[in-house]
């Protein structure tokens, strides 16, 4: 029964809110009561009156991320599965310890680097070798920098994770048959570590979804994001059941992204060294 | 494979994690950098380099306000999650029970769930029920998503004790409660401190979640996402500086400390 506390409080705040949430999306517009007659009419109107451009812009977005994240992760995770000893050990605190210093204290230190004129790259340039340069802060391709930065390490470890599992022995056995590089990643590596390469895959793109600084920070409004969009409907607009059915589509994505891969990997078997 | 091309790949390798490391700490070295000018606007490289901005954010108030309003979240955060999270790890981890499967796909799921919309849900949550969100209200945020992560870092460690331990004391006449001081509570010790260090650091760093549930409270991320789109001055990153070494200071204070918590009886 030692489950109960955790079951308890995930029952009250993370099923009980999304129930709530679900019931506004279906509360009449501008409305702040739960009793309201039933009606279909936010998620027409999320259809119909533009709305699915930020959640497009969202899902486009999350999705180029994480495949961006995975192209990175491949091969740092496999020049940090070649390291030996200490040296390994210091390289992956070295690249963990920022998942620990806040989003907003990093993306802010992008923007200053890459600040038009003044900024640190901008200024660097014109000082050390007096040429001046752009900037690309306040587009949609520095948001996506930005996202891909913050973004990198929830890939590279379950990844690193996945490739820990192969064992040695087996790489060796194929390249004593005579397998070539190539065929050794195709026929072992990539097999082996797809389920951690799954996870981080599926980690990266869900909380890139709802990923809302990095635009602000360093898109400059260039683009709306879903999770913007709803804000503004909570706030602003005051259309509690609007913002609602906008969560609940976000949300929608995301349990049909989570839920088939939870169904099919082994948490036991990725965990357990 | 000839020698001359394996080494070409290590230092290959080599060479590419320098450049990811150095990615990585780019955006955190600039804004030391920037902390270090006396002048409103931004204009690297600065004429003079000063440390007037820490002088300044040392003796504000808003300073003061802001680390008090994250700490004490913080240390809500870490008190109520590691005493739930412990409960959490041993029926994750390692009770047999039916309803185990489900019960741990419940906690995967706030992981696996964008932050920004859980805050929102909770927004609107608070907001039905009639509470005012405030400091207390982001910590109650907190709990909810870092429960699940330090449920998930204790139960790794939980892995490899072994059942038989306990059963073995209660065989030799031990009680509940011995068991569970003598037993259980030594081997979830490292997991326990690992995880309050994770609770810490997630609760002290976290935006997204913050923004929508601290209502008029402001935590330290909050203040810095609204000043760096406007008001900017060195101020700002000399706080951003501050805050983030005095989370250092506390983790290595903690980490210090550590052998004190998980000394063997």
């Amino acid at each position: 029964m030692t489950s109960l506390p955790v079951a308890l409080l995930l029952a009250a705040g993370f099923l009980a809110p999304i129930a709530i949430v679900a019931i506004y999306s279906i509360m009449p517009a501008r409305t702040f009561v739960l009793t309201g007659s039933v009606t279909p009419e936010n998620y027409v109107a999320a259809f119909t009156e533009g709305y699915w451009r930020p959640l497009m812009w969202s899902v486009s977005g999350a999705l180029l991320t994480t495949i961006l994240c995975l192209l990175l992760a491949w091969p740092t995770a496999k020049a940090l599965k070649s390291l030996e000893g200490y040296r390994a050990t210091f390289v992956t605190i070295l690249i963990a310890l920022p998942i620990f210093i806040s989003e907003s204290v990093r993306l802010f230190g992008f923007s200053l680097f890459l600040m038009p004129a003044g900024g640190i790259l901008a200024g660097t340039m014109d000082a050390a070798f007096d040429v001046s340069i752009g900037s690309i802060l306040n587009t949609r391709t520095a948001a996506l920098l930005g996202m891909v930065y913050v973004h990198f390490p929830f890939v590279l470890f379950p990844l690193l994770l996945g490739l820990s599992q192969i064992p040695e022995e087996q790489r060796e056995a194929a390249r004593d048959l005579g397998a070539s590089n190539w065929q050794l990643m195709r026929e072992i590596d990539a097999p082996l570590a797809a389920p951690g390469a799954l996870i981080g895959a599926l980690f990266c793109f869900v909380l890139a979804l709802g990923a809302n600084a990095e635009m602000r920070i360093l898109g400059g409004q260039s683009v709306t994001v879903i999770t913007h969009a709803i804000e503004q409907r909570f706030n602003y607009a005051q259309d509690w059941p609007m913002g609602a059915a906008l969560t609940m589509l976000v949300i929608a994505i995301t349990a049909l992204l989570v839920l088939p891969v939870f169904r099919r990997i082994d948490i036991d078997r990725l965990i357990r060294r | 494979m000839t020698g001359s091309n394996n080494s070409a790949l290590r230092v290959l390798r080599s060479m590419w994690l320098l450049v990811v490391l150095l990615l990585l700490y780019v955006p955190i070295a600039s804004v030391v950098l920037a902390s270090l000018a006396n002048t409103r606007y931004m204009r690297f490289p600065h004429r003079v380099w000063s440390l007037d901005a820490y002088a300044q954010a040392l003796g504000t108030y808003t300073t003061a306000n802001l680390h008090l309003t994250s700490l004490s979240i913080a240390v809500a955060v870490v008190i109520v999650s590691v005493i739930i999270a412990s409960f959490g790890a041993l029926a994750f981890a390692r009770y047999d029970w039916a309803g185990r499967k489900l019960f741990r796909r419940l906690v995967l799921l706030p992981v696996f769930f964008p932050q920004p919309v859980l805050g929102l849900a909770l927004l609107l949550y608070l907001t039905a029920l009639g509470i005012v969100p405030d400091w207390k209200t982001a910590a109650f945020a907190h709990i909810v998503w870092v429960v699940p992560i330090v449920t998930l870092v204790i139960s790794i460690r939980l892995y490899h004790y072994d059942v038989a331990q306990e059963e073995a004391a209660f065989d030799l006449g031990a009680t509940r409660l011995q068991v569970f001081r003598e037993i259980t509570l030594p081997a979830l010790a490292p997991g326990i401190v690992s995880g309050a260090l994770f609770a810490f650091l997630l609760s002290w760093s976290n935006l997204p979640i913050s923004v929508f549930t601290s209502g008029a409270d402001t935590t330290l991320p909050e203040w810095l996402y609204s000043r760096t789109a406007t008001n900017y001055s060195p101020l700002v990153p000399a706080v951003a500086v501050i805050g983030t070494a005095a989370s250092a200071a506390i983790v290595l204070l903690a980490a210090a400390l550590r052998p004190v918590f998980t000394r063997k009886r």
